[in-house]
């Protein structure tokens, strides 16, 4: 419970961070409408998502009703509202993809992650998301881990990928946690 | 003023030295290494290839030149290499990781002893030792008239482009005019590559004539085809023709503004025609007084934000003006009353990308490729269960079946064909006694496909066609916009039924409305999403009935895909003793060891994922699929720990 | 009047005459000609033709058109009644109500509403038994607005109230949100603090809304105390 509220006060923080961040920012952009969708696509790339609190500050920058700007984001796949996790995770359910079990890989995701699709880990760690087709149907089915393509992903290599982000943590975890030890000797 | 040089000779001023320096290329002092890096390669590992022959390359201090190239179509064997060792012809190799380019210098690059035909895929160019790409049946039925350079030149160097003759359509176009860049793509009979077919030289010819200026032309690389892939792999692998066409058109319907609409999925092309435009705008090629004529382009890329709607040109101009991509009654026609109320002319990238070879050589040798009512070639993704997966250019009149077994190698294993889905989610469902149609726009919309997207899902006897209708239905309720009251809510019910079909739930009733349904979506929808999305449910529904039956008559999957009425279980009798190999598999531990230590699955638990398949060892091939799930014989499996149990009792 | 503002055509054989221009929908509707019809008003320049529910014949032209979207011609010889537009617009409405909540009585549109009035003219009923019942996954009454009140489950997304918002104020106060199946009008921001300020409280949404979808909270809160008050008496 305690961890839980900790966590969200951290969110909190955060997307306070970022609403400033934001507002910071939006004066150097044109009020051309016609940047309405650039402005939602150049936040959403500097900080991840779109928080829903920057929607009213967007439609302000353009002078235009927060539902019309809400109803922009809404519209299109790209736009996400909630933050995504360290390790973005995206199952290819494009028709390549399908035709080879993709939907069976997306659902070994959710089991092994306890999140639905769109959704993100409680610890900001892993999120989860259908794509459709990342151009590379002859290596189906795909799944897009960070930044990283992998082909040809069977259940028992789902289990690999996330074993492997696990490892990397705790590797990290440890070099941190040597130098910790070594600056606090020092 | 006469003494103003020409296009041309401004043009051949540029170009003069980007030939040199091909020349020079094509005839190396060093070892050239051409790497595919488009997506595709990307996907496949090109970047550490690129890192493994750099870093053996190094070690043997061995002075070679790398060149990132676009993709070739051949995506099946990416990570692909071609290498030009001086005294060799250009030699491509196959599935080069970064241990193979690690041989690959130490046997060849290294004294140029073994060129590593284990690698090989063939010799770019005809010669007496190797044996050449053209040499493949593939290369019978191909004919590369808008890929022709991808692969084969750096996308990124406008020199390369130069060099194999780019930007002289549009030096040729400036001094003939607009008028007579119309009349050629007219009588070239081009039509739009971008699904619906419409004769490019009518559409421009509309804009040109209409009153309201400025003028917008708009290049339609959204393609939200969840399996279609050539427009990005244009992009990539040869941006400046993208451009080239594009400026040809905008000169052609005297428009000042070019947006490229490119999905925000593809960063690589969206950098690509970027740094492109970059390039060409340095060299007087777009922007201001084009080669010191009196036409200006402003060209800008807009990125799209994933909707397939906005692939439709009316919503694709919603979503630039900051709506909501919804498509509005058509007329007016973007052509006359478009991109903020200007006439607008949007094409596809790939009818745009042939703009160029046809002003350059003329609407005659065009008109010579393909069938005499849609000339020229035809790109397709092909995916799917095919030995040979990847893009090809054909022309237009090549048949289905040569398409599939001559090009794409045939079926992958050697198993049966049973359907191919043309056009993506607005195409159909072809059978094999459809395989003789022609491709074009006419033949194929005739047999209940379409051209569409030119996506391409070749399927073997394992795919449930009930399950592939859902499928393209659920990718197109999700896509829909939801303006109009047939496709929001029609494709919705028809998704319904589907679901519940692939579940074993549905009556005579439900197929009945199902075609109904699906017809009047047809007639009823506002925009040519809602219009064409009941097309792989009629063409499944035509050719593939009994398949639909069995599924709610028998609960029975024949292709044994739908996992609700399918079941795994493992022969006992061909089970090995002891053998872990499935029960390490498993995600979700179902399989359990039997009283006479032998494996069985867990129904409860088991989750259909078929892992087990794959794991348990070929000799034993001991794992089974059934449909309907009672089929599963009883081999009176008694769970070992049970047993154990019963004795401590 | 002259003949060039005057425009001459044939609906159902009946010979009819309006103004240039005019979209042939009004055409009909002004000459007492009924064709059901959910988002087109009057004055649109461009209509969003969505309903799907106008749909007329036009000789000389192809398939059933939404009667909305055509400007009148001299001479256009239009049929309103074919088997074909009859059965498009069966399946539309049956469409349309397949989503509804059916809850007629409970509803303040009841006996005005335009659906029910298009039900008796295409001799339909307001619920569908040939095709499944499918809400929409959002809740019964959404009150994110401070004083109008949205329920989803009978919206059938004409978006007159969209158009009509713009019409009233140059700032628009609500649109469409979401995609596909699960669009819906959201008032977005009517509650913060210069965002809210489009609302002018004018009310245009509830009066255009066809349906009763959209209401006034007070209204509605003294509609269902009034309706439970009938009930237990
Ligand atoms: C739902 C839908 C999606 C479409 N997607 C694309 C697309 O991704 N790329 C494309 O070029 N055309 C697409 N089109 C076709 C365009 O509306 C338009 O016809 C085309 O861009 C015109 O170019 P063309 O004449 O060169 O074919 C789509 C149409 C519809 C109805
Ligand atoms: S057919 Fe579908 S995508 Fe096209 S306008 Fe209608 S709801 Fe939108
Ligand atoms: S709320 Fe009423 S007016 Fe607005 S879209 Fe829904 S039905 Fe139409
Ligand atoms: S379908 Fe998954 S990469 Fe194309
Ligand atoms: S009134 Fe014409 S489509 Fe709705």
């Amino acid at each position: 419970m305690v961890d839980n509220l900790e966590q969200d006060q951290e969110i909190d923080l955060e997307e306070e961070r970022v609403l400033d961040a934001i507002a910071a920012e939006l004066p150097g952009i044109s009020r051309d409408v016609h940047q309405l969708i650039p402005v939602l696509q150049k936040i959403q790339h500097i900080h991840g998502y779109l928080p829903l609190g920057s929607i009213g500050m967007v439609a302000a920058h353009f002078g235009i009703p927060g539902a019309k700007v809400f109803g922009v984001a809404t519209f299109y796949n790209q736009f996400r509202f909630n933050p995504p996790g360290r390790h973005p995770i995206k199952v290819c359910l494009g028709t390549a993809c399908h035709v080879k079990g993709g939907e069976i890989i997306l659902e070994n995701f959710t089991r092994r992650l306890g999140i639905e699709e769109g959704e993100t880990t409680k610890d900001r760690e892993y999120s989860l998301e259908r794509v459709a087709c990342v151009g590379c149907c002859a290596l189906a089915p795909v799944v897009v881990v960070g930044e990283k393509i992998e082909s040809y992903v069977t259940p028992s290599k789902v289990e690999g990928v996330i074993t492997e982000i696990e490892i990397q943590n705790e590797i990290a975890e440890r070099e941190k946690a040597k130098d910790e030890q070594q600056s606090d000797s020092e | 003023m006469s003494s103003n040089p020409t296009p041309s000779e401004l043009l051949s001023e540029l170009t003069q030295a980007a030939e040199k320096q091909w020349q020079a290329l094509q005839n190396p002092a060093v070892p050239v290494i051409y790497v595919g890096h488009a997506t595709c390669g990307r996907a496949a590992g090109s970047q550490e290839t690129i890192d493994g022959f750099r870093d053996a390359l190094a070690e043997k201090g061995i002075e070679a030149e790398i060149i990132t190239v676009g993709c070739l179509g051949h995506c099946y064997a990416e990570p692909l290499v071609t290498i030009h060792y001086p005294g060799f012809p250009p030699l491509m190799y196959q599935k080069v990781g970064a241990g193979e380019a690690r041989v690959l210098v130490n046997s060849f690059l290294q004294g140029g002893e073994d060129p590593c035909f284990e690698y090989l895929l063939g010799a770019l160019e005809p010669n007496d030792t190797f044996p050449t790409l053209m040499d493949y049946p593939r290369y019978l039925y191909e004919k590369r008239v808008i890929m022709d350079q991808c692969g084969l030149i750096d996308p990124h160097s406008l020199d390369h482009y130069l060099a194999v003759g780019g930007y002289q359509a549009l030096a040729k176009a400036l001094e003939k005019g607009d008028k007579w860049v119309v009349e050629e793509i007219k009588s070239a009979h081009l039509r739009g590559r971008g699904g619906a077919g419409f004769p490019a030289g009518i559409k421009w010819d509309i804009a040109r004539q209409a009153e309201k200026t400025p003028k917008v032309v708009i290049c339609n690389g959204d393609e939200g085809d969840p399996g279609a892939y050539m427009d990005r792999t244009l992009m990539e692998s040869n941006p400046h023709q993208v451009l080239e066409g594009l400026a040809i058109a905008a000169l052609a319907v005297g428009a000042s503004r070019a947006i490229l609409y490119i999905r925000a999925e593809y960063p690589l092309a969206v950098s690509t025609i970027e740094d492109a435009i970059a390039a060409a705008k340095e060299h007087n090629l777009l922007g201001e007084r084009i080669l010191g004529t009196d036409f200006s382009l402003e060209v800008s890329v807009f990125q799209g934000s994933g909707a397939f709607v906005c692939g439709e040109e009316t919503a694709l101009i919603q979503s630039i003006q900051g709506n909501r991509g919804m498509p509005q009654y058509r007329p007016p026609y973007p052509a006359v009353e478009g991109l903020d109320g200007l006439p607008t002319v949007i094409n596809n990238v790939k009818t745009l990308s042939t703009v160029p070879s046809i002003v350059r050589k003329g609407s005659h040798w065009f008109k010579a490729i393909g069938t005499e009512k849609t000339p020229g070639t035809a790109i397709f993704s092909v995916v799917g269960d095919v030995e040979y997966p990847g893009l090809v250019e054909v022309p237009m009149g090549v048949s289905l079946e040569h398409l599939i077994f001559e090009v794409c190698g045939g079926i992958k294993d050697g198993k049966p064909f049973k359907a191919v889905q043309i056009g993506g989610p607005s195409g159909g469902c072809l059978p094999e006694s459809e395989l003789s149609t022609s491709i074009d726009f006419d033949s194929l919309r005739q047999a209940g496909a379409m051209m569409g997207s030119g996506g391409m899902v070749v399927m073997n006897d394992e795919t449930c066609m009930v399950e592939v209708a859902r499928y393209f239905i659920d990718f197109t309720q999700h896509e829909s916009c939801g303006k109009c009251t047939f496709c929001r809510i029609g494709t919705r019910h028809l998704l319904e039924i589907l679901t519940g079909l692939t579940k074993g739930e549905g009556s005579d009733d439900d197929i009945a409305e199902l075609q109904t349904l699906s017809e009047e979506t047809i007639i009823g929808s506002l925009c040519s999403l809602g219009k064409t999305a009941p097309n792989p449910v009629l063409t499944t529904l035509r050719f593939f009935k009994d398949e639909y039956l069995a599924h709610y008559r028998e609960h029975r999957c024949p292709a044994l895909m739908c996992r609700d009425l399918i079941a795994y279980y493992i022969d006992l009798d061909a089970c090995a003793r002891g053998c872990d190999a499935c029960v390490a598999c498993c995600p979700t531990e179902a399989i359990f060891t039997t009283s006479n230590r032998k494996k069985a699955i867990d129904q409860e638990k088991c989750v259909k994922c078929g892992e087990c398949v794959y794991a348990c060892p070929p000799e034993y091939d001991a794992v089974f699929k059934v449909s309907p799930p009672e089929m599963i014989p009883d081999q009176g499996i008694k769970p070992l720990d049970e047993k154990k149990e019963e004795n401590n009792e | 009047m002259s003949k060039d503002v005057m425009v001459t055509l044939t609906v159902d054989g009946l010979e009819i005459s309006v103004p240039r221009g005019t979209k042939l929908l009004k055409a009909c509707l002004d000459n007492g000609i009924y064709i059901p019809s959910l988002c087109y008003l009057d004055g649109m320049d461009h209509p969003p033709a969505s309903c799907r529910l106008c749909l007329v014949e036009i000789e000389g032209r192809p398939g059933p058109l939404p009667s909305c979207s055509q400007t009148v011609e001299d001479g256009m010889v239009v049929h309103t009644e074919t088997d074909e537009v009859r059965l498009l617009q069966k399946t539309a409405f049956r469409l349309l109500v397949s989503t509804n909540d059916g809850k007629c009585r409970l509803c303040m549109a009841n006996k005005h509403c335009e659906m029910q009035k298009i039900a008796k003219f295409l001799h339909m009923p307001l619920r569908t038994k040939k095709l499944r019942h499918i809400p929409k996954d959002m809740p019964e009454v959404i009150e994110e607005h401070p004083c109008i009140v949205y329920e989803p489950n009978k919206c059938v997304l004409c978006g007159r109230c969209v158009y009509i918002c713009s019409q009233q104020n140059y700032d628009f106060a609500l649109d469409f949100a979401k995609r596909g199946f699960n669009t819906t009008i959201s008032f977005f921001g009517s509650r913060e603090e210069g965002v809210g300020d489009y609302c002018r409280n004018c009310r245009a949404c509830v009066d255009i809304c066809p349906v009763g979808a959209l209401n006034l909270k007070d209204e509605r809160d003294a509609f269902l105390q009034n309706l439970q008050a009938k009930i237990s008496a």
